[in-house]
């Protein structure tokens, strides 16, 4: 198939490294604003779960839905409202995908606080929602950041379907690979995909002894 | 922005309605291909999934292959198999078989280790054998999990089958790739809906096959860790502090 | 002072938590609450904080019905320690004590200031400050959970069951650190437990409680071990109640006989050290511990104790510093009872199997 074209031309890569380099920044941008987008949506939301827990059951039934669509599909259905090769059409559903992760993380975040915990607090004259923002919150930040993890590297490697539709970072790499016979970019943008998923999760970690110390207490 | 008009063009075209570009031919595609691809997974990923869960052997593998397989995109699995194994629906089986076993292995070997370990001793000790222990007690209780797995498993399919479309299989993916490359908005739009139904149908059928799955009693109430069970999202992690990702955050 | 009046809880699903009490709480004293699982003992607790509303009847606080004030801020004025403590995982200890302060609008500085001295009033090594909850024992979680109560100086003092998840050498270790904190604090302090050792230990006046938080019995510790109000209660406080009630004596009447040179009873030398504190018993080459007690301190139970482990059957008696002063034989224990009277009182009814 490959009609002695080698599986890696080093010099096209050597040629491209800029390329590639805007290639991943953009990516990065289409991939992981919309993971943030979906942070600041999802603790609020998972505030008001928690403190109205009847609100949660059909939010997570509408998400679990949501999560459940096929991303080219869902780009498809956007483009006469975003337009065809704009970040948005990517984008949007990229936060939508972020969230269905990331609002029952934090959810279950909040609830995890242990019973006492929560009646201490209330017992010290914390009302609902204070009690809320300054136990259940910052107690919630490791599972926070475990969704984030999920949430993050699933939505770099979907980001690259995004190219089907004109707007796909990396993803780019593997149509105009396909399309010359041409694997060097596309093993590339694999490698790339994967790379980035990798960096990020080794930030969230990083941040999550940070933000979360009393953890490696517990460790010990 | 003419949603009716789109979508009655679409339904409406005599090619959609008989012949190989029919809606029924385009949706039987589909379905055979996805089977074939879960179906093909699931025999390895659902006994190897099973052996490491009894065993507690590889836990660590089966998080990290999980967390690996997250992060490869689809579609350059699927161009790049092409490219290398030569146009045809074989090459493209084979991305996306390994894409659906990570979930299935995953669910099966946290199935089999939540089961309760008294139960496991109990059994164990009224003389059952291992494998018989680990078939007619650990996996009716974890069917539940197995199956959300499966379902998960299901979802990635479905949605890897129509990117595969652009490097030539058939399917409902045909309707959204023609579509785009011709600049032919209905058929998109008609072939994306029709991914979003086919979707939202699998995920209904397994939401029943999961509740009739749970033996009596143990059916998860509307409040009750339905997510464990498979009531709720089927990639967020059953240890959301620890999420089957790229880097294990232990020392 | 806290006083219930007629207070009594009935859930929405019609049980009955508490059929409406009576009762007063004075202050600077520590009153405990003592009663079976589901005597509804932690209900009535917490209506005093507002933590459960009261269906019928009130609880008055210094002459305030509680009801009439806001939630938050009564709440912030009363103490509130509970079995599990429950701290604040992902707050350091020092700031876990100061979160009451904080909500009171202190500034961190000032809060933590006040937090570092509870600490230190509660026994806790000034490094444990720094570390996080699920870096301490069960013991250190209950003490930080006890100074995070009193860092607002609160003048009551709820303490639901605190010390029943902590091994049994620990909890003795913290009973007698909260005998220690109260005499020196003197706060008005409600105290809820099943047990009914840990009752009569700790309290000035014990509630014990029946069914739907009726008041069994409402005694000072001494009287209700040697007089139960009923069968009932007699059952509850278990076997023994006359030798534990030797407990609540103090030794002070027993007659101690002067140390008079070379002390020796039946071949046994009493040796001490320089100082002058009991080192053994010595008879030949066999050597016995020398129990003592502190005639000023220590209970009737204690002396006769140490005169039953003496070999000597002379138990030495010693003075804060440890120095011995005297000896007391088991005779003169015995004698020192006998003067004190019966230990129990006539029961208002038979009592066939106490403590079965």
């Amino acid at each position: 198939m490959l009609d002695g074209e080698p599986l890696v031309r080093w010099h096209w890569l050597g040629d491209h490294l800029g390329y590639l380099a805007d290639l991943t920044a953009d990516h990065a941008v289409i991939a992981l604003v919309p993971v943030l987008l979906a942070l600041l949506l999802a603790v609020p939301l998972g505030l008001a779960c928690a403190r109205f827990p009847r609100l949660y059951q059909p939010l997570a039934a509408v998400f679990n839905v949501v999560y459940a669509l096929p991303s080219l599909a869902v780009f498809v259905v956007l483009i006469p409202y975003t337009g065809l090769a704009t970040r948005q059409t990517v984008m949007v559903p990229l936060t939508c995908y972020a969230l269905a992760v990331l609002l029952p993380t934090a959810v279950d975040g909040l609830r995890a606080v242990p019973e006492p915990v929560r009646q201490a607090a209330t017992a010290m004259g914390y009302g609902p929602w204070r009690r809320l923002a300054a136990v259940e919150l910052p107690a919630s930040v490791p599972y926070l950041i475990g969704g984030l993890r999920v949430a993050a590297v699933s939505s770099i490697s979907l980001a690259a379907v995004g190219a089907l539709v004109g707007r796909g970072g990396l993803g780019y790499l593997f149509v105009d690979g396909f399309q010359r016979t041409f694997p060097t970019p596309i093993l590339a943008g694999i490698v790339l995909v994967a790379l980035l998923a990798l960096a990020t999760d080794l930030l969230l970690v990083a941040a999550r002894r940070v933000l979360a110390p009393w953890e490696r207490g517990a460790a010990r | 922005m003419n949603w009716l008009g789109w979508l009655h063009d679409f339904f409406a075209d005599p090619a959609h309605r008989s012949g190989p570009d029919s809606i029924v031919h385009r949706l039987l595609e589909h379905l055979a291909f996805s089977a074939e691809a879960l179906g093909l997974s699931a025999l390895v990923a659902l006994p190897l999934g099973l052996l490491i869960g009894y065993s507690g052997r590889g836990l660590f593998l089966v998080t990290a292959v999980a967390g690996v397989a997250r992060a490869l995109p689809t579609l350059g699995l699927v161009t790049l198999a092409v490219l290398l194994a030569g146009v045809g629906d074989t090459a493209v089986l084979l991305p996306l078989t390994a894409l659906a076993a990570p979930p299935m292995l995953v669910a099966a070997a946290e199935g089999v280790r939540g089961t309760d370990p008294d139960v496991r001793d109990a059994a164990r000790g009224i003389g059952l054998t291992h494998p018989q222990t680990l078939l007619r007690v650990c996996v009716p209780a974890a069917a539940p999990t197995l199956l959300a797995g499966v379902r998960t498993a299901s979802v990635q399919v479905i949605a890897t089958a129509t990117v595969a479309a652009y490097v030539g299989l058939g399917g409902l993916g045909r309707y959204v790739i023609d579509g785009l490359a011709t600049r032919d908005y209905p058929t998109t739009v008609g072939g994306a809906l029709l991914v979003v139904l086919l979707a939202v149908g699998v995920q209904l059928l397994f939401a029943l096959l999961i509740r009739l799955a749970a033996p009596p009693g143990t059916r998860p109430g509307p409040r009750t860790r339905a997510r464990r069970t498979g009531g709720a999202a089927p990639l967020t992690p059953t240890d959301p502090a620890n999420p089957p990702a790229l880097v294990k955050d232990a020392p | 002072m806290i006083r219930f009046e007629g207070a009594a809880k009935r859930h929405p699903d019609g049980t009955v938590a508490v059929r409406g009490l009576d009762l007063e709480v004075p202050a600077g004293r520590t009153t405990v609450l003592v009663g079976p699982s589901g005597c509804g003992k932690t209900t009535i607790l917490r209506m005093v904080n507002r933590m459960v509303e009261p269906t019928a009847g009130r609880v008055l606080l210094d002459g305030t019905d509680v009801a009439e004030l806001p939630a938050a801020g009564l709440r912030r004025g009363i103490g509130y320690v509970i079995q599990q403590a429950g701290l604040f995982p992902h707050r350091r200890v020092i700031d876990n004590v100061a979160t009451v302060p904080r909500l009171l609008g202190w500034d961190r500085k000032r809060a933590r200031a006040r937090a570092a001295e509870l600490l230190e009033l509660v026994g806790l090594p000034p490094e444990t400050a720094r570390r996080y909850p699920a870096q301490l024992s069960g013991g250190q979680q209950q003490r930080v959970g006890v100074a995070r109560a009193l860092a607002a100086d609160p003048p009551v003092l709820l303490m639901d069951e605190p010390f029943s998840a902590v091994d049994p050498l620990v909890r003795a270790g913290l009973q007698e650190e909260l005998l220690r904190l109260q005499a020196e604090l003197g706060k008005t302090v409600l105290f809820v437990t099943h047990d009914i050792e840990e009752a009569v230990r700790l309290g000035d006046r014990v509630v014990v409680l029946r069914e739907h938080g009726e008041i069994a019995q409402l005694a000072d510790p001494h009287t209700l071990l040697t007089a139960p109000a009923d069968a009932g209660v007699a059952a509850f406080l278990g076997r023994d109640r006359g030798l534990r009630g030797l407990g609540l004596r103090p030794a002070g009447s027993v007659p101690v006989a002067a140390l008079d040179g070379r002390i020796a009873y039946e071949g046994w030398q009493l040796v001490l050290d320089p100082d002058g504190r009991p080192e053994h018993w010595l008879r030949g080459a066999e050597r016995h511990p020398a129990p003592v007690f502190v005639p000023s301190r220590d209970s009737l139970r204690s002396a006769l104790d140490a005169a039953l482990l003496a070999p000597s059957g002379h138990a030495v008696a010693v003075d804060a510093e440890g120095r011995a002063v005297g000896t007391a034989s088991r005779a003169a224990v015995v004698e020192a009872l006998a003067a004190t009277g019966p230990v129990g009182a006539p029961l208002p009814e038979q009592v066939p199997h106490a403590g079965r």
